[in-house]
């Protein structure tokens, strides 16, 4: 099930060696990136097949999710509804996406197990596999972005190129938490429950609900909350203000910090995983 | 195409058994604090060895047959030999484009249609979309099941099951097929076909590499055998002695 014409495997150990075997798995999942496209693309299509709004399903509940919340919280802390409805749409969406890719890391190995244990295909396969797969999904929730910013005509101020970059950052570091809750999940067996519990913590302290106005900016729910910083790169920028140069300085840094981390575990856990299946 | 040689030097392969309690976090912990206590003095990863210091060479035209008990190793060296476990001692190399026909089931989604499991299968198996569309029209027709390929694989009985199987893991080119037990599917008529088709695959490939407990098979597709005894491997005898093998 390889379409290399050359497989070498040897009992060699080493933290150099086990650094080198990881830098080729991430070439060859590069090599091959369209197979994790194609798994993600099957992914959706088949958990929606046979339902007629197929993922937008989730849209819909996500949309009466961001009227109900955007409603609620515009009435209770007394702001307009044209500035909150936006900013809780956006918040929704996009922490929705950080959610996913962490959430559903915890099974990237456990469900490609079948795979894994028969076949060489690179581990960080399954890892694209996961972030393609809420890419996608994100792509119809696109329609609640779209629908705010022009209902309430905010799409004139918006920057959708700065908030490119406030997305590719956001993925980049959901990528190596999810890779680190991926190898964690298939050792331990608790964590995926321990994942969703501090994600639901999380979309409560960090502002996707509730206005950043109402603390002060300083306050540490704001600067130590990386949530925060990761969706203010995309939100601000598509409500037509700008994110801190600390938040992206803040992003770049723990992005780089976590991939390095991450690696260098997934290099010394990487010819095990597949026995913790 | 350079062709196709498998070469394992003192392989060596063991699992390290993570018992139901070592997966619970929990244990683990309590480990890390508990500092030679009770948990501690049995915290140790057990682990099994299953292949030991397996020499193996082979080269194209080779039809190697794996004999053994049950728990013997065989599956674990086919594993080895496909990439996905990795050898603890020793190297295993490996020429040649692989297909390890080991389950058939493998990325089979029961939801999804015929035609789109054969293009998973295929996908996984390393063709591109493009090779797939290519061949979709003789795997397709190789399955004989016509109109039911644009319904879901659940509708499917299981011979069928095994048809769509049998022929989207047969539809490549490999070098090196390796095979646990013969995977011939189906109805009688069906057999025949898949019979045909993997003589065919494996005169193809150089290396074929099949486990199985059914002495004739073995005979019939083999020119070469080995025996596996709790993880250690006899020599690679004449197919011919498989009797003196077997008795030994």
């Amino acid at each position: 099930m390889d379409s290399a014409t050359h497989m070498l495997r040897t009992g060699r150990r080493g933290a150099r060696f086990q650094l080198q075997m990881a830098f080729r798995d991430l070439r060859t999942s590069y090599q091959r990136l369209g197979l994790a496209w194609s798994l993600a693309w099957h992914d959706v299509v088949a958990r929606y097949r046979g339902s007629i709004l197929g993922p937008f399903w989730i849209t819909l509940s996500m949309g009466l999710m961001v009227l109900g919340l955007g409603f609620l919280y515009a009435t209770l802390f007394d702001l307009p509804l044209a500035e909150h409805l936006p900013f809780v749409a956006l918040g929704i969406v996009f922490f929705g996406l950080m959610n996913g890719v962490i959430n559903e890391g915890c099974e990237t190995f456990v469900l490609a197990s079948g795979m894994l244990s028969q076949t060489s295909l690179p581990m960080l396969t399954f890892v694209w596999r996961t972030i393609f797969r809420n890419l996608i999904n994100l792509a119809h929730h696109l329609v609640i972005v779209v629908g705010v910013l022009v209902a309430f005509g905010g799409w004139r101020e918006a920057d959708p190129l700065l908030a490119l970059v406030g997305l590719v950052l956001m993925v980049a570091n959901a990528g190596w938490v999810s890779l680190l809750v991926a190898i964690a999940s298939a050792r331990f067996r608790d964590i995926p429950q321990i994942v969703i519990s501090v994600m639901q913590f999380a979309i409560f302290i960090t502002p996707v609900f509730w206005p950043v106005g109402r603390i002060a900016a300083t306050h540490a729910l704001l600067v130590f909350n990386p949530f925060y910083h990761l969706l203010d790169a995309v939100r601000a920028p598509l409500l037509g203000d700008k994110a801190d140069p600390g938040t992206y300085l803040t992003l770049v840094t723990m992005a780089l910090v976590g991939w390095t981390i991450a690696f260098l575990i997934f290099a010394r856990t990487r010819r095990r995983i597949v026995h913790y299946l | 195409m350079t062709s196709a040689s498998i070469t394992c030097t003192d392989l060596t392969v063991r699992f390290p058994v993570y018992g139901v309690d070592a997966k619970s976090l929990k244990k683990s912990l309590a480990r890390v604090v508990s500092v030679g206590g009770k948990l501690g003095s049995h915290a140790g990863v057990a682990d099994v060895t299953a292949l030991q210091d397996v020499n193996l060479q082979l080269k194209a035209g080779d039809r190697l047959g794996l004999i053994g008990h049950n728990g013997s190793g065989k599956t674990t060296l086919l594993r080895t030999l496909s990439g996905a476990y990795e050898p603890d001692e020793g190297t295993v190399e490996v020429q040649g484009r692989i297909a390890s026909l080991l389950d058939l089931s493998l990325g089979i989604d029961p939801q999804a249609t015929g035609y789109d499991n054969i293009r998973l299968r295929g996908r996984i198996a390393g063709l591109s979309s493009r090779e797939i569309e290519a061949r979709m029209d003789e795997i397709a027709e190789f399955t004989g099941l016509g109109p039911f390929l644009a319904m879901p694989v659940k509708t499917y009985s299981a011979g069928m099951q095994g048809r769509l199987g049998f022929a989207a893991a047969t539809a490549v080119d490999a070098d090196v097929l390796l095979m646990d037990e013969w995977i011939a599917v189906g109805d009688a008529d069906f057999q025949k076909l898949a019979h045909k088709r993997l003589l065919k695959l494996v005169e193809r490939a150089g290396i074929l590499v099949l486990a199985s407990h059914e002495v004739g098979l073995l005979k019939l597709y083999c020119n070469k055998v080995m025996r596996l005894e709790s993880g250690v491997a006899s020599p690679v005898v004449d197919i011919r002695k498989l009797d003196e093998l077997l008795a030994a």
